[in-house]
């Protein structure tokens, strides 16, 4: 039997428009809130710039604290649009239909938040400036002869995130269009002209439909690349590093990004678990597929543990005494080494034993704690990657220090996730979170086989 | 007689087949009894370079004996290829078993039945343990060299790495086996009242039980389920243990977390490889071709495009960070490895693992034939013999003597070229792989006769509009 009932294409338009034609009483309330509290994380970042790093815990050898703990993290996030969205597509996978849009604009937003990190890290934020522009009124560093190192990943990165963020918004507006005709011919004034500026002329005929669909695989396939890259560039901001030990590691780029793709994932499963609680999209966001979501995350949480296992085993595998002086600190020292078992249950073993049984990968809640429990644990594992390693960079025992985040710092980061949270508060007001007609084509193209007594979800194929 | 559905629309014209499920069994059956005289060529071929094989090996024995590893670089690259090949293939059965996907079930039984040339690998790795080197140096605690060398094993346990790896190939070896019993025991609970002689008896004894009840078929089913995880467990950590023990610590200096990863994925590359070249071989020559449709290619071509680029970007990972690094410690791996040494067996496995794979599946009227798919494959064969050539018979010829102890290699040594006993063990090291395999396919039969069936239950025509399509049941 096929879950949930059939719908009607006029019921699509109806319930999935509805956060955008009228507004819940809620609504302004929340963003008022979470307006607030970015206001407040922008007013702790001014203080730091005005101040200067003094009022965070950074200090020698852990120059890298929360601020960039929170940027891989949330770069880690961003995977999950582009796990869903192009491999889903390309491998036909059903289950995906609801999933795909939100995981989509997730991305972009985390990306987003993720680039605000390394700028307000800098400490000097308009001094980024001199990495990017050759314009002759900001020549200060090039007059010295000082250029960006082009071949440092610190220079990589942003290029790579900068592409991804592009060819994300390309990706999440091409497959838009279709959406944007029906909310253009559902409104009125202003609302109406900036939609049918969107939709580019969209009537949906059969050559509008073609396009659309090849624009969606192609992009598909050419954001692939980018997507692994992305992560894996970042992780080589570390990896590169030869003078910290347990960062200089040849598995970083893969296990970074099915890290990413774990933690990405699990923050699309609890949006879709949000959005059905708080939209009321029962019909759309069903049970089926977040089982489908935390049967994929099994197998993403292993190939991930399976890279957390080999990272630490030849991190002792060389005996090489400054690396087992890292090993130490992680595993044997207080309160790295509670944090380090917290981090392992919470991200692998406690989602996994959930996701293990099917009653409990269809219980909504015991779900939302589970993808929670992993997107804290995927946190500390980027904090006790950073850290650990830094605190114990140093060849001498006397130069070794430790790192205590300042409430200047919680305070920033804690602003990151109300500003992801509004920005997709927002976004839901303006375009349909789950996509019209990806939904449609699901309805027309779900049927039923007879087999004996029995009947058996089943799909029409077109290839 | 299994019938071709050539009608439906569009892309499905040809790529899907349609076997009539009330003839399969006495139809495959008779396939199995009928030997045609390619298949008995093929045979005596390939046992001919069995022998070969034997031959080469007892010449090398008697040549160097079994002190050294250095000379045993060839034999140890033409294992792990087998080992390679009989470890993934049984796996791609359960993975896409465990994916439900409707492609997979010609390829099951044709995955599955490389579990048996694993036999092969386990005879092969015995004189394997008498070789490696202990993990202690024997010279004790001497300066500028480490008392233990580096290991996965550190210390310990007892017995380790010989035994251990050992018991682990044995461990896989039977898994595997035991996958192939649990998928193939209704097929022969069904065969053993027609067979006679020898495959009779073998019937009667392996699905004595075996009545089709609902209950024997759910538990086969999470039999199978269950089997698939632990062997996915145990492929993974042996070839982690294999890659470690027999490459990575013969090579003093090199710690790459990436190398036992970058082997899995080879592995899983070889073995689609292997598959899909079977899977062609049964189609165009063996009368297959009313059970094995295009979509099996299609599909798993897509899988071997992924696993391809999977390749070459674990690949990237461990040289761009060694060669960034600049390190002494590191450039004499990569010099030794990639660019220098072995540079034009590594020329030649990035030609056969990545570049001619990928423009070959890159290509959709290529990858929606039985040819390309098969002929990626082929390529990924040989891709794969060379990273075992480069890897193995590098690691093995690195660090002679006392040097396997020292803490980094100081100078890149010169190439290892192949002998006369090397070259019989290769080629015939893989010609007795095939032949098993070929031997084995006289035994059982080559479709899984149950899950062709199951599957046509669950694909029909149907009208959509004005046109008719495939429609695909996914019971849960």
């Amino acid at each position: 039997m096929q879950e949930g009932k059939p719908l009607q294409s006029r019921q699509i338009n109806r319930e999935l428009l509805l956060t955008i034609l009228n507004s819940p009483k809620w609504f302004f309330t929340t963003i008022s809130i979470l307006g607030m509290i970015v206001l407040v994380a922008m007013g702790a970042a001014g203080y730091m710039i005005n101040q200067g790093f003094g009022v965070t815990g950074l200090n020698r050898p852990v120059m890298w604290g929360f601020f960039i703990t929170n940027f891989v993290f949330w770069i880690g996030i961003s995977h999950a649009g582009v796990m869903l969205s192009a491999i889903l597509r390309l491998s036909k996978a059903e289950w995906r239909r609801p999933a795909t849009r939100a995981a989509e604009i997730l991305t972009v937003f985390s990306l987003m938040t993720a680039m605000t990190m390394p700028l307000i890290h800098t400490g000097r934020p308009w001094r980024t400036v001199y990495w990017i522009y050759t314009l002759p009124f900001v020549p200060y560093d090039y007059a010295r002869g000082i250029w960006p190192n082009v071949r440092t990943p610190l220079v990589w990165d942003p290029s790579a995130v900068y592409t991804y963020l592009t060819s994300s918004i390309l990706f999440v507006l091409v497959a838009l269009i279709p959406d944007f005709a029906v909310l253009r011919d559902r409104t009125t004034g202003m609302s109406h002209r900036i939609y049918g500026m969107l939709a580019m002329g969209w009537q949906g005929n059969a050559r509008q439909w073609k396009l659309q669909i090849i624009a969606g695989v192609l992009l598909s396939a050419l954001i692939l690349p980018v997507f692994v890259s992305v992560h894996s560039i970042v992780s080589w901001d570390f990896g590169m590093a030869v003078s910290v030990k347990s960062w200089h590691s040849t598995i970083f780029a893969p296990y970074f990004v099915v890290g990413a793709v774990h933690s990405g994932v699990s923050a699309v499963a609890f949006v879709l678990i949000l959005l059905r609680y708080v939209y009321g999209w029962q019909n759309y966001i069903r049970h089926e597929h977040i089982d489908a979501l935390a049967r994929l995350l099994v197998v993403v949480a292993t190939g991930w543990f399976y890279f957390l296992v080999m990272e630490i085993l030849f991190g002792f595998y060389g005996r090489e005494a400054d690396e087992i002086a890292v090993r130490d600190y992680q595993f044997m020292v207080s309160p790295w080494n509670i944090w380090m078992f917290i981090f392992v249950g919470v991200t692998y073993f406690l989602p996994v034993a959930i996701w293990l049984s099917r009653s409990a990968r269809r219980n909504l809640w015991i779900m939302s704690i589970a993808c929670i429990s992993v997107n804290i644990g995927m946190w500390l594992e980027r904090f006790l990657i950073i850290v650990p390693g830094l605190a114990r960079k140093q060849l001498l025992t006397f130069d070794w220090y430790t790192y205590t985040p300042s409430a200047v710092e919680w305070i920033i980061v804690g602003g990151t996730f109300a500003m992801v949270t509004m920005l997709m508060l927002i976004i839901a007001r303006v375009v349909p979170l789950i996509p019209l007609y990806d939904i449609k084509e699901g309805e027309i193209l779900r049927t039923e086989i007879k087999v004996g007594r029995v009947s058996v979800p089943a799909t029409f194929r077109e290839d | 007689m299994a019938a071709s559905e050539t009608k439906g629309h569009g892309q499905h014209a040809g790529m899907w087949v349609f076997p009539d499920a009330s003839t399969i069994s006495q139809d495959v059956s008779e396939k199995s009894r009928t030997m045609a005289k390619p298949f008995t060529m093929a045979l005596v071929v390939t046992g001919i370079l069995f022998i070969l094989a034997i031959v080469g090996f007892i010449a090398r024995a008697a040549d160097d004996g079994f002190d050294e590893i250095g000379p045993w670089g060839y034999y140890t690259a033409v294992f792990s290829m087998i080992f390679m090949v009989t470890s993934g293939a049984p796996l791609a059965a359960c993975a896409f078993r465990f994916t439900k996907s409707h492609w997979r079930r010609p390829l099951s039984r044709v995955a599955e039945i490389f579990s048996i040339v694993g036999i092969l690998n386990l005879l092969m790795f015995i004189p394997m343990m008498i070789f490696l080197p202990d993990l202690e140096n024997p010279a004790g605690a001497v300066e500028h060299q480490m008392e233990l060398r580096r290991s996965i094993w550190f210390a310990g346990p007892i017995g380790a790495p010989h035994a251990w790896n050992m018991a682990g190939v044995a461990f896989l070896v039977i898994t595997a086996m035991a996958i192939l019993w649990t998928s193939a025991v209704a097929d022969m609970g069904e065969a053993r009242r027609t067979a006679t002689g020898f495959k009779g008896w073998l019937y009667r004894t392996l699905a004595g039980g075996w009545y089709g009840t609902k209950r024997q078929w759910n538990v086969q089913k999470a039999g199978l389920a269950l089997l698939g995880a632990f062997y996915f467990m145990t492929v993974v950590f042996m070839h982690f243990t294999i890659s470690s023990d027999y490459a990575q610590s013969l090579i003093p200096g090199w710690k790459d977390s990436i190398f036992p990863v970058l082997y899995t994925v080879t592995s899983f590359q070889v073995s689609l490889g292997a598959i899909l070249v079977a899977l062609f071989i049964l189609r165009r020559w063996g009368g297959y071709e009313g059970y094995i449709g295009k979509s099996t290619f299609w599909s798993a071509s897509k899988v071997l495009l992924g696993i391809t680029l999977l390749w070459i970007y674990h690949l990237f990972a461990f040289f761009i960070t060694f060669w960034y690094g600049r390190l002494e410690i590191e450039q004499n791996i990569i010099k030794y490895l990639i660019v220098d040494t072995y540079s034009i067996i590594f020329l030649l496995n990035m030609a056969f693992s990545f570049v001619l794979p990928f423009a070959v599946l890159v290509w959709n009227p290529l990858r929606r034939s039985d040819w390309g798919p098969s002929l990626a494959g082929l390529l990924a064969l040989i891709g794969g013999l060379m990273f075992n050539i480069r890897i193995f018979v590098g690691s093995a010829n690195a660090a002679p003597g006392e040097k396997l102890y020292h803490h980094f290699m100081e100078h890149v040594p010169a190439p290892a070229y192949p002998d006369i006993w090397d070259v019989f063990m290769v080629i015939g090291g893989l010609g007795a792989a095939v032949f098993i395999y070929l031997l084995s396919t006289r035994i059982l039969p080559v479709l899984s006769i149950w899950e062709v069936k199951e599957g046509t239950l669950y694909q029909k025509w149907g009208k959509l509009h004005r046109g008719e399509y495939l429609v695909l049941g996914k019971p849960e």
